[in-house]
C-alpha cells in the first residue's frame, strides 16, 4: 500500500475518533460513528452512481456534486441523530450505548436487505473527485483542521463547559441550571454529522461501499482510539485515531492480532490510564510555547 | 407457511434463550448496576467448551488445528463443564475488568468500555484458536432421543425441548432461591444498597463475585445448547446474541427477573412471526422493540422507574 493512501486512512481514523470524542465529552458513549459513516458512504456512493450518473464524459467527478453528498450527508445524519437522541438522551445513564448498539444493527440489516443499496456487496465503481491520494488528504485535513477548531473553540465556550459538567455529573449540573438533554443532543448531532461528512470522503476514496463498514468491529476500533486517545482533550482522539490506524499497518507481522491489541487496549486503558495518553498534565511537561499549552487546556 | 404452532414453537424455544441471556445480565446489573458487555463473549466460549467436551476437534484454520480432547464426554457432563468453565472465566473478567474500577468508585460508563474489551480479548482469542469457521455439534449428541418429535403437525425438536427444559429450571431455581434464601436475599441487599448491606454484615464482594460466576454459568450453558442447536456460525456468533439479549434485556426491564423472561418471550415470538421472505429483516426485530420501549415505557415492561437522589 503506496504511503499517500496509509495516510488518508489516518486522517480518516482522526475523524472518527473525533465522532467519538464529542459525546464522550458530555459522558456519552455512543458506539454510532461508524453507523453514521455507513450513512454518510452511502449517500456519497447512491447519489454519485445512480443520480449524477455523469457517464465518464468527465474525467473527475465534479466538486458541486461532492459538496452536495456532504451536505445531504450531514442533514441525513443530522435527522437520524434526532431521531435516536430526542426519546435516549432525555434518559439519563447508559441507555445512549444500547440505542446506538440498536442503530447500528438495524442499519446494516436494512442496508444488506435493501436492492437499492446493492445488498450484500454493496455499491462499486464510486467516481473519484480527485486525481491522487494527494486531493483526498487535503480534503480531509481541512475537514479535520475545521472539526478541531470547532473543538478548540468549544473548549473555552460556555457549551463545552456545560458538556464538561454533564459529564463530570448529570443531576448537579441539571440542577446548576444545564440543560442536559440540550447540551447531549448538540454533541451526539455533532458526531453523527462529522461521522457522516467523513464517511462521504471515504466512500469516495475506497471507491467501494458497503455495509460492512458500520459493523460491530469497527464501533471497538473507534472506541479504542479515544480510549487510547484520551478524551479531556480533543488531541486525545486524533492522536488515538492517527496511531492506532497507522499501527496494524506498521505491524503486519503481527497480522492476526489488531483486535486482539484493540481490545486490550479498550480493556486496560481506562484501568492504567484512566485519561489516555493525551492529559492535561502531560501538555503541562512538553516543553510547548507557553501560549499554545495555554490555549490547548480548557 | 408454518402452521401456529409452529410458530409457537419456535418462537417460545428461540425466546427463551434470549431470555437466559437476559437474565446473565440481569443478575449483574442487579448486583453493581452496570452492564457486563463480555457476556456474550462468554456465550461463544461455553459454545466452544462443549463442542471441545463433546470430543469435538479444531478445524484447519485455528493455531490449535487438529486438536481434540483424548476422549469424548456425553453432552449433559459437557454442557455442565463447559458452564463452568464460563463461571471461571466471568469472574477472570470481574477480577480484570471490573474490580479495580469498582476500588476507584468509577463511573458506570468506564465499566462498559473495560467489558466491552474483555469480550473482544475474548472473541478474538478464541478466533486465532479456533479459526473464523463455523462448527456443529454431532447430531447424536442427546443419544437415543429421538432428533425430532411431530405433535399436531408441528415439528419439535428434542434440542428444543432440552433449551425449554433448561430455561425453565433455572428461572424457577434462581427465582426460588432469589427470594427465600439467606444468600438470594444477601444478593438483594447488596442490590438495594451496598454500604449499607456490608454494614450488616453482608460480604458485598463476595455476592459480586457469586453474580459473575452464575451469570457466567448462564452463558455457558445457553452457548453449549444453542451451539447443539444451530450449530456455531464461528467466534463471533455470540455476539450477535449478546447485542439482541441488550434489547430483550431493556424491553423486559433492566434487572427485572421476570421482565429478563417476559422480554426473551416477546422477541423469540416476535421473530419467528416474521414471514419467510422477509427472513432477512428478523435480526431487526429485538432492536425495533428496544427503541419502542425507550419511546414508550423507558423502565421497561416489568421494570421499576429510576429514582434519582441527590
Amino acid at each position: 500500500m503506496p504511503d499517500g493512501s496509509l495516510l488518508v486512512q489516518m486522517l480518516i481514523g482522526a475523524l472518527l475518533g473525533l465522532s467519538v470524542y464529542l459525546p464522550l465529552a458530555a459522558g456519552q458513549l455512543s458506539l454510532a460513528t461508524p453507523g453514521f459513516m455507513t450513512v454518510g458512504g452511502y449517500v456519497a456512493a447512491l447519489l454519485s452512481t445512480r443520480v449524477a450518473a455523469l457517464g465518464g464524459a468527465e474525467p473527475l467527478y465534479p466538486l458541486p456534486w461532492l459538496l452536495l453528498e456532504l451536505v445531504l450527508a450531514a442533514v441525513i445524519a443530522l435527522a437520524l441523530a434526532l431521531v435516536v437522541g430526542l426519546p435516549v438522551l432525555r434518559l439519563r445513564g447508559i441507555y445512549l450505548a444500547i440505542a446506538t448498539i440498536a442503530l447500528n444493527e438495524i442499519l446494516r440489516v436494512l442496508l444488506l436487505n435493501s436492492s437499492w443499496t446493492g445488498g450484500a456487496v454493496g455499491i462499486f465503481a464510486i467516481p473519484q473527485p480527485f486525481g491522487d491520494p494527494l486531493g483526498y488528504l487535503a480534503a480531509l485535513l481541512l475537514l479535520l483542521l475545521l472539526a478541531g477548531a470547532a473543538c478548540q473553540v468549544l473548549a473555552g465556550h460556555p457549551l463545552g463547559r456545560a458538556m464538561a459538567a454533564v459529564r463530570d455529573d448529570e443531576l448537579a449540573a441539571s440542577c446548576s441550571g444545564v440543560d442536559s438533554f440540550r447540551v447531549k443532543l448538540l454533541a451526539f448531532g455533532a458526531s453523527a454529522v462529522l461521522a457522516a461528512l467523513t464517511g462521504v470522503l471515504a466512500a469516495h476514496f475506497f471507491n467501494t461501499w458497503n455495509a460492512r463498514q458500520g459493523s460491530f468491529d469497527a464501533s471497538i476500533t473507534t472506541l479504542a482510539f479515544v480510549v487510547f486517545g484520551g478524551s479531556r482533550l480533543w488531541l486525545g482522539p486524533v492522536l488515538g485515531g492517527l496511531v492506532l490506524t497507522a499501527l496494524p499497518e506498521l505491524l503486519r507481522p503481527v497480522g492476526d492480532l489488531r483486535l486482539v491489541v484493540f481490545g486490550a487496549v479498550i480493556l486496560l486503558g481506562p484501568l492504567l490510564f484512566p485519561q489516555g495518553v493525551v492529559t492535561p498534565a502531560l501538555l503541562q511537561r512538553l516543553p510547548l510555547p507557553a501560549g499554545w499549552r495555554r490555549r490547548l487546556l480548557p | 407457511m408454518d402452521t401456529l404452532l409452529q410458530i409457537l414453537v419456535n418462537g417460545i424455544s428461540v425466546g427463551a434463550v434470549y431470555a437466559l441471556f437476559a437474565l446473565g445480565y440481569t443478575l449483574v446489573f442487579s448486583v453493581l448496576g452496570v452492564i457486563n458487555f463480555a457476556h456474550g463473549a462468554l456465550f461463544t466460549l461455553g459454545a466452544y467448551l462443549t463442542y471441545l467436551g463433546v470430543g469435538g476437534a479444531v478445524g484447519s484454520n485455528g493455531a490449535l488445528a487438529g486438536w481434540a480432547l483424548p476422549l469424548a464426554l456425553p453432552f449433559p457432563v459437557a454442557l455442565l463443564l463447559a458452564g463452568a468453565g464460563c463461571a471461571l472465566a466471568n469472574l477472570l473478567v470481574e477480577a480484570i475488568a471490573f474490580r479495580p474500577l469498582r476500588r476507584r468508585g468509577a463511573e458506570p460508563l468506564l465499566y462498559l468500555i473495560t467489558s466491552l474489551g474483555a469480550g473482544v480479548v475474548l472473541v478474538n482469542l478464541l478466533q486465532i484458536a479456533f479459526g473464523a469457521e463455523g462448527y456443529a455439534l454431532p447430531a447424536d449428541a442427546l443419544g437415543d432421543l429421538p432428533p425430532v418429535l411431530s405433535l399436531a403437525g408441528a415439528r419439535i425438536r428434542s434440542v428444543q425441548l432440552l433449551l425449554l427444559l433448561v430455561c425453565a429450571v433455572v428461572m424457577a431455581v434462581l427465582t426460588v432461591w432469589l427470594e427465600r434464601s439467606r444468600g438470594g436475599r444477601a444478593l438483594q441487599a447488596v442490590s438495594e444498597d451496598a454500604v449499607t448491606a456490608r454494614l450488616l454484615g453482608i460480604d458485598s464482594d463476595a455476592m459480586v463475585r457469586l453474580s459473575f460466576a452464575l451469570s457466567g454459568l448462564l452463558a455457558g450453558l445457553s452457548g453449549g445448547l444453542v451451539g447443539l442447536s444451530v450449530s456455531i456460525a464461528g467466534p463471533y456468533f455470540g455476539i450477535v446474541y449478546g447485542l439482541k439479549g441488550l434489547g430483550v434485556l431493556v424491553l423486559g426491564g433492566l434487572g427485572s427477573v421476570p421482565g429478563a423472561l417476559l422480554g426473551g418471550l416477546v422477541v423469540g415470538l416476535a421473530e419467528a412471526a416474521v414471514p419467510g421472505d422477509l427472513s432477512g429483516l428478523k435480526d431487526a426485530v429485538a432492536f425495533a422493540f428496544l427503541f419502542a420501549i425507550l419511546l414508550l415505557r423507558p423502565q421497561g415492561l416489568l421494570g421499576r422507574p429510576p429514582i434519582s437522589k441527590v
